[in-house]
Protein backbone atom coordinates (compact mmCIF):
# COMPACT_ATOMS: atom_id res chain seq x y z
CA UNK A 1 0.00 0.00 0.00
CA UNK A 2 1.40 3.24 -1.13
CA UNK A 3 1.57 5.93 0.91
CA UNK A 4 0.75 9.12 -0.33
CA UNK A 5 1.63 12.28 0.94
CA UNK A 6 -1.14 15.82 1.51
CA UNK A 7 0.17 18.36 -0.73
CA UNK A 8 -0.52 20.58 1.65
CA UNK A 9 2.50 18.92 4.01
CA UNK A 10 5.38 20.87 2.81
CA UNK A 11 3.07 24.18 3.44
CA UNK A 12 2.26 22.76 6.75
CA UNK A 13 6.30 22.45 7.46
CA UNK A 14 7.11 25.76 5.61
CA UNK A 15 4.67 27.32 8.30
CA UNK A 16 6.29 25.86 11.51
CA UNK A 17 9.54 26.91 10.01
CA UNK A 18 8.46 30.63 10.38
CA UNK A 19 7.11 30.30 13.21
CA UNK A 20 10.18 28.87 14.59
CA UNK A 21 12.33 31.34 12.76
CA UNK A 22 10.40 34.18 12.79
CA UNK A 23 8.91 34.22 16.47
CA UNK A 24 12.56 35.06 18.56
CA UNK A 25 15.69 33.09 18.13
CA UNK A 26 19.29 34.68 18.65
CA UNK A 27 20.69 37.99 16.81
CA UNK A 28 23.49 37.39 16.28
CA UNK A 29 25.83 39.99 14.59
CA UNK A 30 29.12 40.08 13.62
CA UNK A 31 30.56 43.02 11.90
CA UNK A 32 33.60 43.12 9.76
CA UNK A 33 33.01 46.70 8.18
CA UNK A 34 36.38 47.99 6.27
CA UNK A 35 35.99 51.54 6.84
CA UNK A 36 37.37 55.13 5.19
CA UNK A 37 40.43 57.14 5.61
CA UNK A 38 38.98 60.61 7.12
CA UNK A 39 39.53 63.27 4.57
CA UNK A 40 40.63 65.54 7.35
CA UNK A 41 44.03 67.74 8.18
CA UNK A 42 45.69 65.54 11.14
CA UNK A 43 46.85 68.57 13.64
CA UNK A 44 50.16 68.27 15.46
CA UNK A 45 50.20 66.85 18.72
CA UNK A 46 51.34 63.45 19.59
CA UNK A 47 48.68 60.67 21.24
CA UNK A 48 49.17 57.34 22.61
CA UNK A 49 45.48 55.64 22.19
CA UNK A 50 45.05 52.57 24.71
CA UNK A 51 42.96 49.47 23.22
CA UNK A 52 42.72 47.35 25.84
CA UNK A 53 42.16 43.16 24.33
CA UNK A 54 38.77 43.79 26.08
CA UNK A 55 37.58 46.72 24.09
CA UNK A 56 39.55 45.08 20.76
CA UNK A 57 37.05 42.13 21.25
CA UNK A 58 34.10 43.45 22.65
CA UNK A 59 30.75 41.78 22.46
CA UNK A 60 27.44 43.90 23.15
CA UNK A 61 24.24 42.38 24.97
CA UNK A 62 21.93 45.11 24.53
CA UNK A 63 19.56 42.26 25.54
CA UNK A 64 19.12 39.15 26.16
CA UNK A 65 18.72 37.72 22.67
CA UNK A 66 21.36 40.18 20.99
CA UNK A 67 24.73 40.33 20.85
CA UNK A 68 26.87 42.58 18.45
CA UNK A 69 30.56 41.89 17.66
CA UNK A 70 32.44 45.23 17.70
CA UNK A 71 34.94 44.68 19.32
CA UNK A 72 37.25 44.46 16.28
CA UNK A 73 35.12 46.98 13.86
CA UNK A 74 35.23 49.89 16.57
CA UNK A 75 39.01 49.71 17.26
CA UNK A 76 38.88 50.07 13.19
CA UNK A 77 37.60 53.08 12.68
CA UNK A 78 39.12 54.77 16.15
CA UNK A 79 42.51 53.65 14.85
CA UNK A 80 41.12 55.46 11.27
CA UNK A 81 39.95 58.01 12.92
CA UNK A 82 42.35 59.12 15.16
CA UNK A 83 45.33 58.60 12.53
CA UNK A 84 43.65 61.08 10.23
CA UNK A 85 43.04 63.77 13.40
CA UNK A 86 46.36 63.36 15.41
CA UNK A 87 49.65 63.78 13.46
CA UNK A 88 51.54 61.58 15.57
CA UNK A 89 49.63 58.54 17.15
CA UNK A 90 50.21 55.38 18.43
CA UNK A 91 48.00 52.45 18.81
CA UNK A 92 48.48 50.16 22.04
CA UNK A 93 46.84 47.66 24.29
CA UNK A 94 48.10 48.54 27.31
CA UNK A 95 49.75 51.78 28.80
CA UNK A 96 53.23 49.68 30.28
CA UNK A 97 53.80 49.25 26.26
CA UNK A 98 53.98 53.76 25.87
CA UNK A 99 57.63 54.09 24.70
CA UNK A 100 57.57 57.60 23.52
CA UNK A 101 56.68 60.80 25.52
CA UNK A 102 53.47 61.68 24.40
CA UNK A 103 51.26 65.03 24.64
CA UNK A 104 48.02 62.98 25.37
CA UNK A 105 46.49 59.49 26.23
CA UNK A 106 43.13 58.58 24.97
CA UNK A 107 41.31 55.15 26.92
CA UNK A 108 38.04 54.59 24.90
CA UNK A 109 35.65 51.93 26.75
CA UNK A 110 31.91 51.71 25.63
CA UNK A 111 29.45 52.39 28.24
CA UNK A 112 26.06 51.50 26.61
CA UNK A 113 24.84 50.04 23.77
CA UNK A 114 21.07 50.59 22.88
CA UNK A 115 19.16 48.71 19.68
CA UNK A 116 15.60 49.47 18.78
CA UNK A 117 13.89 47.41 16.48
CA UNK A 118 10.05 48.31 14.55
CA UNK A 119 8.36 46.63 16.96
CA UNK A 120 9.73 48.48 19.82
CA UNK A 121 9.63 51.96 18.02
CA UNK A 122 7.01 51.55 16.15
CA UNK A 123 9.10 53.42 13.16
CA UNK A 124 10.11 51.62 9.83
CA UNK A 125 13.89 51.94 11.27
CA UNK A 126 16.36 49.74 13.32
CA UNK A 127 18.31 51.97 15.30
CA UNK A 128 21.67 51.43 17.35
CA UNK A 129 23.23 53.95 20.15
CA UNK A 130 26.60 53.20 21.51
CA UNK A 131 28.24 55.64 24.14
CA UNK A 132 31.93 55.73 24.88
CA UNK A 133 33.91 57.61 26.87
CA UNK A 134 36.76 58.57 25.96
CA UNK A 135 39.29 59.03 29.16
CA UNK A 136 41.74 61.71 28.11
CA UNK A 137 44.90 62.31 30.12
CA UNK A 138 48.07 64.25 29.88
CA UNK A 139 51.35 62.82 29.18
CA UNK A 140 52.18 61.77 32.81
CA UNK A 141 48.35 60.16 32.90
CA UNK A 142 46.98 63.44 35.03
CA UNK A 143 43.56 63.16 33.90
CA UNK A 144 42.60 66.20 31.29
CA UNK A 145 38.67 64.91 30.69
CA UNK A 146 36.44 61.91 30.49
CA UNK A 147 34.12 62.67 27.57
CA UNK A 148 31.12 60.89 26.63
CA UNK A 149 30.73 60.35 23.12
CA UNK A 150 26.84 58.79 22.13
CA UNK A 151 26.76 57.68 18.28
CA UNK A 152 23.84 56.37 16.50
CA UNK A 153 22.83 54.37 13.17
CA UNK A 154 19.87 53.58 11.54
CA UNK A 155 18.61 51.94 8.85
CA UNK A 156 15.32 51.66 7.43
CA UNK A 157 13.43 48.41 7.52
CA UNK A 158 12.54 46.25 4.34
CA UNK A 159 10.30 43.89 3.18
CA UNK A 160 11.80 40.58 4.17
CA UNK A 161 15.28 42.27 5.36
CA UNK A 162 16.79 39.86 7.94
CA UNK A 163 17.20 41.45 11.09
CA UNK A 164 20.67 40.15 11.72
CA UNK A 165 21.35 42.24 8.64
CA UNK A 166 19.45 45.41 9.52
CA UNK A 167 20.61 46.30 13.09
CA UNK A 168 24.56 45.11 11.65
CA UNK A 169 24.67 47.91 8.75
CA UNK A 170 22.68 49.54 11.77
CA UNK A 171 25.31 49.46 13.72
CA UNK A 172 28.18 49.72 11.42
CA UNK A 173 26.41 53.67 10.55
CA UNK A 174 26.76 54.34 14.38
CA UNK A 175 30.70 53.43 14.29
CA UNK A 176 31.38 55.41 10.97
CA UNK A 177 29.67 57.96 13.25
CA UNK A 178 32.37 57.98 15.50
CA UNK A 179 34.72 59.67 12.46
CA UNK A 180 31.73 62.37 12.21
CA UNK A 181 31.53 62.65 15.78
CA UNK A 182 35.37 62.97 16.47
CA UNK A 183 36.00 64.92 13.66
CA UNK A 184 33.50 67.71 14.44
CA UNK A 185 34.27 67.71 17.84
CA UNK A 186 37.40 65.95 19.44
CA UNK A 187 39.37 69.51 19.14
CA UNK A 188 36.53 71.55 20.95
CA UNK A 189 36.82 69.28 24.36
CA UNK A 190 37.11 72.39 26.08
CA UNK A 191 39.68 70.85 28.62
CA UNK A 192 41.61 69.59 25.54
CA UNK A 193 41.40 72.83 23.67
CA UNK A 194 42.54 74.86 27.05
CA UNK A 195 45.45 71.77 27.51
CA UNK A 196 46.69 71.71 23.78
CA UNK A 197 46.71 75.64 24.12
CA UNK A 198 48.44 75.77 27.31
CA UNK A 199 51.11 73.57 25.96
CA UNK A 200 51.44 75.66 22.74
CA UNK A 201 52.08 78.58 24.95
CA UNK A 202 54.63 77.18 26.87
CA UNK A 203 56.06 75.88 23.91
CA UNK A 204 56.48 79.12 22.03
CA UNK A 205 58.07 80.53 25.55
CA UNK B 1 -14.10 28.29 -9.39
CA UNK B 2 -14.32 30.62 -12.91
CA UNK B 3 -15.92 33.35 -10.53
CA UNK B 4 -13.12 33.32 -7.99
CA UNK B 5 -10.81 33.34 -11.32
CA UNK B 6 -12.37 36.01 -12.85
CA UNK B 7 -12.65 38.15 -9.39
CA UNK B 8 -9.08 37.25 -8.83
CA UNK B 9 -8.43 38.86 -12.11
CA UNK B 10 -10.38 42.00 -12.00
CA UNK B 11 -8.08 42.65 -8.53
CA UNK B 12 -4.92 41.95 -10.23
CA UNK B 13 -5.79 44.44 -12.76
CA UNK B 14 -7.77 47.31 -11.02
CA UNK B 15 -6.07 46.80 -7.65
CA UNK B 16 -2.23 46.50 -8.03
CA UNK B 17 -2.19 49.71 -9.78
CA UNK B 18 -0.50 52.99 -8.45
CA UNK B 19 -1.30 56.73 -8.87
CA UNK B 20 2.03 58.55 -9.28
CA UNK B 21 1.73 62.58 -9.00
CA UNK B 22 5.03 64.37 -10.34
CA UNK B 23 5.81 67.96 -9.27
CA UNK B 24 8.34 69.85 -11.02
CA UNK B 25 10.52 73.01 -10.24
CA UNK B 26 13.13 74.47 -12.33
CA UNK B 27 14.74 77.62 -11.72
CA UNK B 28 14.89 77.87 -15.41
CA UNK B 29 13.28 75.99 -18.73
CA UNK B 30 16.82 74.83 -20.33
CA UNK B 31 18.34 71.58 -19.61
CA UNK B 32 21.49 71.09 -17.21
CA UNK B 33 24.10 70.34 -19.15
CA UNK B 34 26.49 67.67 -17.98
CA UNK B 35 29.84 67.96 -20.26
CA UNK B 36 31.68 65.35 -21.37
CA UNK B 37 33.47 63.60 -18.22
CA UNK B 38 31.07 65.50 -15.79
CA UNK B 39 29.48 63.19 -13.48
CA UNK B 40 26.02 63.53 -11.66
CA UNK B 41 25.53 61.61 -7.67
CA UNK B 42 22.94 61.04 -5.99
CA UNK B 43 22.42 61.35 -2.37
CA UNK B 44 19.91 60.05 0.17
CA UNK B 45 19.21 62.31 2.89
CA UNK B 46 19.57 60.61 6.59
CA UNK B 47 19.14 63.21 9.16
CA UNK B 48 15.09 62.98 9.65
CA UNK B 49 14.06 61.22 12.90
CA UNK B 50 11.50 58.71 12.04
CA UNK B 51 12.64 57.19 8.65
CA UNK B 52 15.61 57.02 6.85
CA UNK B 53 15.71 57.18 2.63
CA UNK B 54 17.57 54.10 1.95
CA UNK B 55 20.12 53.29 -0.28
CA UNK B 56 18.27 50.56 -2.10
CA UNK B 57 16.19 53.89 -3.66
CA UNK B 58 18.84 55.70 -4.10
CA UNK B 59 20.72 53.03 -6.37
CA UNK B 60 16.95 51.92 -7.96
CA UNK B 61 17.21 56.03 -9.40
CA UNK B 62 20.48 55.88 -9.55
CA UNK B 63 20.03 53.06 -12.14
CA UNK B 64 17.27 54.83 -13.86
CA UNK B 65 19.27 57.94 -14.37
CA UNK B 66 22.18 56.40 -15.78
CA UNK B 67 22.86 56.06 -19.36
CA UNK B 68 26.03 56.18 -22.20
CA UNK B 69 26.13 59.36 -21.93
CA UNK B 70 25.12 60.66 -18.25
CA UNK B 71 27.54 58.96 -15.66
CA UNK B 72 26.37 58.95 -12.18
CA UNK B 73 28.98 58.09 -8.86
CA UNK B 74 27.63 55.07 -6.62
CA UNK B 75 26.23 56.71 -3.58
CA UNK B 76 28.73 54.57 -1.30
CA UNK B 77 31.51 55.29 -3.15
CA UNK B 78 31.53 59.04 -3.21
CA UNK B 79 30.64 59.22 1.04
CA UNK B 80 33.35 56.86 1.37
CA UNK B 81 35.94 59.12 -1.15
CA UNK B 82 34.30 62.28 1.19
CA UNK B 83 34.33 60.42 4.51
CA UNK B 84 33.58 61.87 7.11
CA UNK B 85 31.81 64.86 5.76
CA UNK B 86 28.50 63.55 3.84
CA UNK B 87 27.50 61.30 6.99
CA UNK B 88 24.03 61.95 8.76
CA UNK B 89 25.79 64.14 11.39
CA UNK B 90 28.33 65.67 9.02
CA UNK B 91 25.88 66.33 5.12
CA UNK B 92 25.08 69.70 4.87
CA UNK B 93 21.56 70.51 4.90
CA UNK B 94 22.38 73.56 2.37
CA UNK B 95 24.02 75.63 -0.33
CA UNK B 96 25.96 77.87 2.13
CA UNK B 97 27.51 75.11 4.47
CA UNK B 98 28.08 73.32 1.25
CA UNK B 99 29.89 75.98 -0.18
CA UNK B 100 31.71 76.12 3.21
CA UNK B 101 32.45 72.44 2.53
CA UNK B 102 34.13 73.07 -0.58
CA UNK B 103 36.90 75.61 0.60
CA UNK B 104 37.89 72.85 2.56
CA UNK B 105 40.90 72.31 -0.02
CA UNK B 106 40.82 68.03 0.10
CA UNK B 107 37.51 68.18 -0.28
CA UNK B 108 37.37 70.41 -3.30
CA UNK B 109 40.48 68.61 -4.61
CA UNK B 110 37.55 64.44 -4.48
CA UNK B 111 34.92 66.58 -5.71
CA UNK B 112 37.14 67.95 -8.66
CA UNK B 113 38.98 65.20 -9.51
CA UNK B 114 35.79 62.90 -9.19
CA UNK B 115 34.47 65.26 -12.04
CA UNK B 116 31.19 65.79 -9.80
CA UNK B 117 29.14 68.62 -11.32
CA UNK B 118 25.57 68.36 -9.46
CA UNK B 119 24.37 66.71 -6.79
CA UNK B 120 21.18 65.13 -6.48
CA UNK B 121 19.64 64.81 -3.05
CA UNK B 122 16.65 62.27 -2.12
CA UNK B 123 14.49 62.51 0.41
CA UNK B 124 12.06 60.63 1.40
CA UNK B 125 10.13 57.10 2.52
CA UNK B 126 7.81 54.74 2.05
CA UNK B 127 5.49 53.91 4.52
CA UNK B 128 2.14 51.68 4.82
CA UNK B 129 -0.88 54.24 5.45
CA UNK B 130 -3.54 52.28 6.03
CA UNK B 131 -4.46 48.30 6.68
CA UNK B 132 -7.72 46.31 6.71
CA UNK B 133 -9.13 43.13 6.81
CA UNK B 134 -7.43 40.13 8.52
CA UNK B 135 -5.82 36.47 7.55
CA UNK B 136 -5.95 33.41 9.52
CA UNK B 137 -3.18 31.09 8.61
CA UNK B 138 -3.08 27.44 10.77
CA UNK B 139 -0.55 24.39 10.46
CA UNK B 140 -1.19 20.68 11.54
CA UNK B 141 -0.17 17.87 11.32
CA UNK B 142 -2.53 16.67 8.37
CA UNK B 143 -1.63 19.95 6.40
CA UNK B 144 -1.92 23.94 6.61
CA UNK B 145 -3.69 26.46 5.20
CA UNK B 146 -5.03 30.51 5.04
CA UNK B 147 -8.19 31.95 5.19
CA UNK B 148 -9.28 35.45 4.67
CA UNK B 149 -8.85 38.34 2.71
CA UNK B 150 -6.12 41.39 4.42
CA UNK B 151 -5.40 44.91 2.48
CA UNK B 152 -2.89 47.47 2.88
CA UNK B 153 -2.11 51.49 1.62
CA UNK B 154 1.38 52.32 1.37
CA UNK B 155 2.41 55.48 -0.10
CA UNK B 156 5.95 56.42 -1.43
CA UNK B 157 6.70 60.05 -1.16
CA UNK B 158 10.14 61.35 -2.14
CA UNK B 159 11.78 64.18 -3.19
CA UNK B 160 15.26 65.14 -5.06
CA UNK B 161 16.61 68.45 -5.16
CA UNK B 162 19.64 69.17 -7.16
CA UNK B 163 22.42 71.50 -6.74
CA UNK B 164 24.91 72.90 -9.50
CA UNK B 165 28.29 72.52 -7.65
CA UNK B 166 29.28 75.00 -10.34
CA UNK B 167 27.74 77.86 -8.71
CA UNK B 168 26.66 76.47 -5.73
CA UNK B 169 23.12 77.10 -6.56
CA UNK B 170 19.75 74.80 -6.61
CA UNK B 171 18.76 74.19 -9.87
CA UNK B 172 15.64 71.75 -9.91
CA UNK B 173 13.42 70.09 -7.11
CA UNK B 174 11.09 67.27 -8.46
CA UNK B 175 8.44 65.40 -5.92
CA UNK B 176 7.23 62.13 -6.64
CA UNK B 177 4.25 61.12 -4.71
CA UNK B 178 3.24 57.15 -5.57
CA UNK B 179 0.08 55.54 -3.44
CA UNK B 180 -1.10 52.25 -4.26
CA UNK B 181 -3.03 49.17 -2.56
CA UNK B 182 -2.26 45.68 -2.47
CA UNK B 183 -3.72 42.40 -1.46
CA UNK B 184 -3.55 39.25 0.20
CA UNK B 185 -5.90 36.63 -0.22
CA UNK B 186 -6.11 33.81 2.41
CA UNK B 187 -7.39 30.32 -0.30
CA UNK B 188 -5.82 27.37 1.24
CA UNK B 189 -2.62 29.19 0.05
CA UNK B 190 -1.79 33.37 0.36
CA UNK B 191 -2.22 35.10 -2.46
CA UNK B 192 -0.49 38.25 -2.47
CA UNK B 193 -1.44 40.89 -5.07
CA UNK B 194 1.58 43.56 -4.28
CA UNK B 195 1.78 46.88 -5.69
CA UNK B 196 5.02 48.07 -6.54
CA UNK B 197 4.48 51.82 -5.24
CA UNK B 198 7.93 52.03 -4.28
CA UNK B 199 8.97 50.81 -7.51
CA UNK B 200 6.41 52.99 -9.38
CA UNK B 201 7.82 56.07 -7.51
CA UNK B 202 11.52 55.24 -8.67
CA UNK B 203 10.79 54.71 -12.11
CA UNK B 204 8.94 57.85 -11.97
CA UNK B 205 11.31 60.13 -10.33
CA UNK B 206 14.29 58.76 -12.73
CA UNK B 207 12.49 59.31 -16.03
CA UNK B 208 11.60 62.94 -14.68
CA UNK B 209 15.26 63.38 -13.69
CA UNK B 210 16.65 62.12 -16.36
CA UNK B 211 14.62 64.93 -18.34
CA UNK B 212 16.55 66.96 -16.58
CA UNK B 213 19.75 66.67 -18.00
CA UNK B 214 21.46 66.90 -21.09
CA UNK B 215 25.07 65.46 -21.91
CA UNK B 216 27.48 66.61 -23.41
CA UNK B 217 29.00 63.41 -24.63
Amino acid sequence: MSKQMSPSRPLCWVFCALLLGGCGGMTRVQLESSFPTLLIEPRELRAAVIMSPEFSQYVATPNKNMTLEIGASQRSILEKTFGGLIDEVVFVDAAELIEQPQDIIIRPSVVEVQVAVPSENYLNVYEVWIKYNLAISDGDDNPIENWFMPVYGKTASAFMLQKDAAVGSATTIALRDIGAKLSLDFYRIPALQSYIDERRREAAR
Amino acid sequence: MRVIGLWLALLGVAGCSTTTTIDEYRSSDEQLQVASGDRVVLLGRRDAGHYETDAEFVECVGDKLRSSTLAVMPEQTFMDALYPWLEPRTAPKGLLRMRRLMQEPQVAKVIADQAIRYFVWLDGSTETLDKGGSISCAAGPGGAGCFGFAKWDKASIYEAIVWDLSDFTEVARVRVDSEGTSYLIGAVAPIPLLTPVKSDACKSLGKQLKALFVSDG
